[in-house]
């Protein structure tokens, strides 16, 4: 089945999988990404706002709308290989 | 305790990725009555969504976010589930390179030989439908690097990987959709099962059980808390390099020689960015199909990565509007792996149950990456790069970094329960059983006792291959030409 969730709770999924302490951590700078005086508290901490750009573009680009743009479909690639499988009988 | 089962076997293999699945079906095709703990799940590819977060999250432990501490702090991506890190590997194969097996029976007293394991490999290899991967599947990112390695006159190849039917889906990392990497969970999983092996998922293994120094078995519980108890005189710890010296540790056994948990190696890598003038689409095609070891005696290869764009995105060396700008011109992003064979050692211990590793980049490691970026910067150079982007902060040069300055990624560990025929010095012997206690083997990557330069997957499968040969009383057979 082609996922179609959107890129905020492909994220939330991603984070919520980490170790307590990342996970405690990562929420933390996606939180003060997402406010303008949190940009500029990041832009001086350049390890936590490089942190921080990973994990929102992680986001950003996962967004169907946007990979699409850049020539990636995944639910196309999901969808070829489920063809296959079935085609040749793998598992 | 609540102990819902218990399970007589002749085998309890603790694992089923690299090591243990392997072992398994070898010994439950060869008669014995074998049961799987294995600590992850069974993945339906149907779930498969080709999205990294999401991927992540399912198939990796921790969401691929295991970190060692150190200098500098590595990410450290561990499969999780049915086929272990096979799962979400890249699907390199290669051998152990000679020069490692000499290395080992000199400095380890192990039985190796490149000839004696040749029928392991070979069988491995025929099993996994191991082949070179075409340059129509390779993809444009190792066009790319093919050019400059030519132009350069450096040495290269194109891999060999585990791979059958593959179509170039760009997602080996993230769950193959096509089931096309072979990886241990649809190949001796299956086999194992159709063998009679009982395969038990979701099992977190507590204890392997001793008795008079001997195995009798183990004792795991489950996620509803119930305990399962497999009663057998052979055990197979094969957790993995981060998680076996932890289980051994808590089970009082393989501690003699003081080296468990220690001589941890991880074969640290990085990767470098390159914009191409041409369309190179890095998220098709087979992302890890291609080598550049021109440098591999002085301990650094350049190896394949590539990925759908929100892989690239978050590891794309730059920030802001950079980023951003460069992001836009992802068909035209090409990336190169630099990996080294590390003389850094590291350890593992546990803390609270989960995993604490320490490592820290050696001078002469420092040296490879700082020699190997500058190489991977030529090799985009001489490809016709308009930008080579590394993975330094802006202003530092591959000549002037520091350990703090490199971005750091490992995906090998190997070593923590080392193999060495000298009890002092090893935790297993070269037959992969424990010094102290008969009847506890380690099958999995803490048994390779030093760096390889190569993925380490196929030696693994190999030397699981013996010993289920060793146990079965059996000669591993040749395979037909």
């Amino acid at each position: 089945m082609a996922d179609r969730s959107p890129p905020h709770d492909s994220l939330k999924e991603f984070v919520a999988s980490a170790p307590p302490l990342q996970r405690a951590g990562m929420r933390a700078l996606i939180a003060l990404a997402r406010r303008p005086r949190g940009r500029a508290l990041l832009a001086r901490a350049g390890a936590a706002d490089q942190l921080a750009q990973v994990l929102t573009s992680l986001g950003h680009y996962d967004d169907p709308a946007v990979a699409g743009t850049l020539g990636w479909d995944a639910e196309a690639v999901v969808g070829r290989g489920r063809a296959l499988r079935r085609a040749e009988g793998r598992a | 305790m609540r102990l819902v089962e218990r399970i007589h076997a002749d085998v309890c293999v603790i694992g089923a990725g690299a090591g243990g699945a392997v072992a398994a079906a070898e010994l439950a095709e060869g008669g014995m009555s074998v049961v799987v703990l294995e600590q992850g799940h069974r993945h339906d590819p149907d779930g498969f969504t080709a999205r990294p977060p999401q991927m992540l999250a399912r198939l990796y432990r921790d969401g691929g976010q295991t970190l060692t501490l150190g200098n500098p702090p590595i990410v450290l991506p561990l499969g999780s589930g049915l086929g272990g890190t096979t799962l979400v590997n890249s699907g390199t194969c290669f051998r152990t390179p000679p020069s490692v097996l000499d290395r080992w029976a000199r400095d380890f007293g192990l039985d190796v030989s490149e000839e004696s394991l040749r029928p392991c490999f070979e069988r491995v290899e025929r099993a996994l439908s191991v082949s070179e991967v075409t340059p129509e599947l390779a993809g444009g990112n190792a066009a790319v690097a093919r050019r400059g390695a030519e132009r350069l006159g450096w040495s290269h190849g194109y891999l060999r990987r585990n791979a059958r039917g593959c179509v170039g889906s760009g997602v080996c990392a993230f769950g193959c959709p096509t089931s096309a990497k072979q990886h241990t969970g649809i190949t001796y999983v299956p086999r194992a099962e159709r063998a009679g092996a009982r395969i038990v998922t979701g099992a977190s293994v507590e204890r392997v059980l001793v008795r008079d120094g001997r195995a009798t078995g183990a004792r795991a519980r489950m996620a509803s808390g119930a305990t399962v108890e497999v009663r057998a005189p052979s055990v197979i710890v094969a957790a993995g390099t981060v998680y076996t010296p932890s289980l051994l540790a808590r089970s009082g056994l393989g501690g003699a020689s003081g080296q468990l948990g220690r001589n941890l190696s991880l074969h640290p890598a990085t990767a470098v960015f390159a914009r191409m003038h041409e369309i190179v689409d890095m998220g098709k095609g087979v992302p890890q199909s291609f080598y550049v070891d021109e440098f591999a005696e002085q301990g650094i290869v350049f190896e394949g990565v590539a990925g759908p764009p929100a892989y690239a995105a978050m590891s794309l060396p730059l920030t802001g509007a950079r980023h951003a700008e460069a992001m836009a011109d992802y068909p035209r992003l090409a990336q190169f792996g630099v990996m080294v064979s590390d003389s850094s050692r590291g350890s593992v211990r546990s803390i609270a149950g989960r995993p604490l590793i320490r490592y820290d980049l050696s001078g002469a490691d420092l040296g490879r990456f700082r020699t190997g970026l500058s190489h991977m910067r030529e090799l985009f150079e001489a490809a016709g790069a308009r930008e080579v982007y590394l993975p330094l902060p802006a202003g530092v040069s591959p000549e002037s970094a520091r350990a703090r300055d490199l971005k750091l990624m490992a995906f090998h560990p190997l070593g923590t329960a080392r193999a060495d025929a000298r009890a002092t010095h090893g935790v297993i012997d070269g037959g992969l059983v424990l010094h102290d206690a008969e009847g506890v083997y380690v099958a999995d990557g803490s048994a390779v006792p030093s760096s390889l330069g190569v993925n380490p997957q196929m030696t693994i499968m190999a030397l699981a291959t013996r010993l289920a040969f060793t146990l079965l009383g059996e000669k591993v057979p040749a395979c037909p030409s």
